[in-house]
């Protein structure tokens, strides 16, 4: 039992990553592979917070958010003027230079030891500290980002992104202020990954930068793309079948050491065969296609 | 400034300029980031491990085996994958994705067949190197700087004094004008697949016997071969080496004189300062699609 809240726990925090950069990749068009470093400084300074100074629980999620949006400009600020693969090269860029400063800043992220001991937080008087806490926590969280991100996605400001999906250069002419737009969303969407982070630091209690790779903002895109661009219910979906399909391997019976290997190989291989087969993913409304 | 930095960053500028120019060659002919292009690198090293310890072939006959294998990876990825995708107007972001997805399954599958463990290639004993001009340069690293040097210059005058290397620029510029010209764009990707795999190929291999191997090197081998491409201008051949030299010059300067683990922020900086400021390079011609 114990187990299974884990997986759903898990898939909870992954929904609202997959939710935060859907907004960012399957609505607005940019393929932003970073989001993992957005993630990771919401679990860093909830972390942090949590350890040096014992903040309350709202205060620490608020400073997650605030830290992420924050990077998120500075990541933004130059790679949003960049064209398709410039942007993702950027990205790329940014989410690799986050991780070193996470990986050496040893005095204050505590480099590859990470940070254990993360205290638990304490929501309305509760401590959460039991799997059913953490459901209940993490659920409630998701169902208010998906609520949140709802609400954009069907204002008109939803619409403009989806204009400057289909074509940038229209939608500007149309006299919308693409960057401000764009700068917009993507600020927004590390804002919403950075309380993914959070969770995920106060549940494990512990955090290393081995978790917020490039390989993690590889799996949230796939989480995006295998539920569908452009459908948030397609990102619910994606990450419940990326979370519990390589659990799964475990009761096939496979050898713990080369888990971890096949569980990127399927990762890799479903990019690859939906981008083959089904580039709209399970049920998106948007195929990522050429112009 | 010590000569041995100088030589280093002279060293890993050559790998870094090979790995630039096969990307790029790619990149121009097939327009998109060929992502997997990093897991060849790495391929291209396990290859030779396989051919020396599995199979006890001299690493003379290895070398060219793993660039024919790697040439192979490269064109069958080609066939099988993104030409198929191009055919259905698929766009650069689709590529970019399947190409990710290959290098994640490639990389994956090179962890599992050999461990994430480094490991050396044989290249006989272990030599204190060769003293240039006060700085001390090991035999390998000598021939990864002349093989470097070689293919480069090779690429580039195939590029610009062959009537295939016309071809390829034909194709670089606008694959249906060349093909309404005469010329089989679709062959001519295919053959720039294999042969900027070879290359990358061969790259891995010299790097891998300079400083060992490990399954994931490919990534971060590919970020610099992009920095250099990036920065120094995709479209010209002498540019990207100029940004190589770039790259391996301040990694290794900026690891001297600060500290050895900022060495990659220092050069990924780098890059998207390139980016920024001049994303056609230092050398390149302005691309269409950069800014809007």
């Amino acid at each position: 039992m114990e187990y299974l809240l884990h997986i759903l726990i898990l898939i909870g925090i992954y929904v609202i990553a997959g939710v935060s950069l859907n907004l960012v990749c399957g609505y607005t068009g940019l393929l932003s592979i970073a989001h993992a470093a957005f993630y990771g400084v919401g679990a860093y300074a909830a972390a942090l917070l949590g350890l040096r100074f014992h903040t309350p629980f709202a205060v620490s999620l608020a400073a997650g958010i605030v830290s992420a949006m924050i990077l998120g400009v500075i990541v933004g600020a130059p790679s949003l003027r960049l064209h398709e693969d410039y942007f993702v090269i950027a990205t790329f860029g940014f989410q690799v230079i986050t991780y070193s400063v996470m990986n050496n800043w040893v005095s204050f992220t505590g480099g590859p030891l990470g940070l254990p001991g993360i205290p638990q937080p304490v929501v309305f008087g509760m401590r959460i500290s039991s799997h059913w806490g953490f459901l209940a926590l993490t659920w409630a969280l998701a169902a208010l980002v998906f609520v949140f991100a709802r609400t954009l996605v069907r204002s008109p400001f939803g619409r403009v992104l989806r204009a400057v999906r289909e074509d940038e250069v229209l939608a500007q002419s149309l006299g919308k202020d693409v960057a401000r737009q764009k700068m917009t969303i993507f600020v927004v969407g590390a804002g919403l990954a950075a309380i993914a982070g959070c969770i995920y630091a106060w549940y494990i209690t512990f955090i290393d930068p081995t978790s917020f790779t490039v390989q993690e903002s590889i799996f949230m895109l796939a989480i995006v793309i295998l539920g569908g661009p452009g459908n948030l219910w397609g990102s619910v979906l994606g990450a419940v079948f990326l979370v519990s399909v390589p659990e799964m391997l475990r009761f096939v019976g496979m050898p713990s050491s080369i888990a971890a290997n096949m569980r990127q190989i399927l990762y890799g291989l479903a990019l690859v065969l939906l981008m083959m087969f089904r580039p709209q993913g399970l049920i998106g409304e948007y195929e990522l296609r050429g112009k | 400034m010590p000569t041995q930095v100088v030589a280093n960053g002279v060293i890993a500028a050559s790998a870094y300029a090979l790995i630039g120019v096969s990307f790029a060659l790619i990149y121009r002919v097939a327009r998109f980031f060929h992502i997997a292009h990093g897991v060849i690198f790495t391929a291209g090293a396990y290859c030779v491990f396989l051919c020396q310890v599995f199979l006890g072939l001299p690493l003379a006959v290895c070398i060219p085996l793993a660039a024919f294998s790697c040439a192979s990876f490269g064109a069958v990825t080609e066939l099988m994958l993104f030409a198929p995708l191009r055919r259905r107007g698929a766009s650069p972001a689709i590529l970019l994705l399947a190409s990710l997805g290959t290098y994640v399954v490639m990389q994956n599958l090179i962890s599992l067949l050999f461990g994430n463990d480094m490991k050396a290639l044989r290249v006989g004993p272990p030599t204190e190197g060769v003293p240039i001009l006060g700085a001390r340069v090991t035999p390998v690293q000598l021939a990864t700087l002349c093989t470097a040097l070689l293919l480069v210059l090779a690429v580039a005058g195939v590029l610009r004094c062959t009537d295939t290397g016309r071809a390829v620029r034909a194709v670089a510029d606008d694959a249906e004008l060349a093909k309404a010209a005469g010329v089989d764009s679709d062959r001519v990707i295919l053959w720039t697949f294999a042969v900027a795999s070879a290359l990358v190929g061969v790259a891995g291999v010299l790097v891998a016997m300079d400083v060992g191997m490990t399954p994931t090197m490919g990534l971060a081998a590919l970020r610099m071969g992009v920095g250099a491409a990036l920065g120094g201008g995709v479209g010209s051949v002498g540019g990207v080496a100029l940004g190589a030299l770039v790259l391996g010059m301040a990694q290794h300067l900026g690891a001297w004189k600060t500290a050895a683990q900022w060495q990659d922020t220092i050069a990924f900086g780098l890059l998207l300062l390139f980016l920024l400021v001049r994303p056609q390079g230092v050398l390149g011609r302005p691309l269409r699609k950069v800014t809007v």
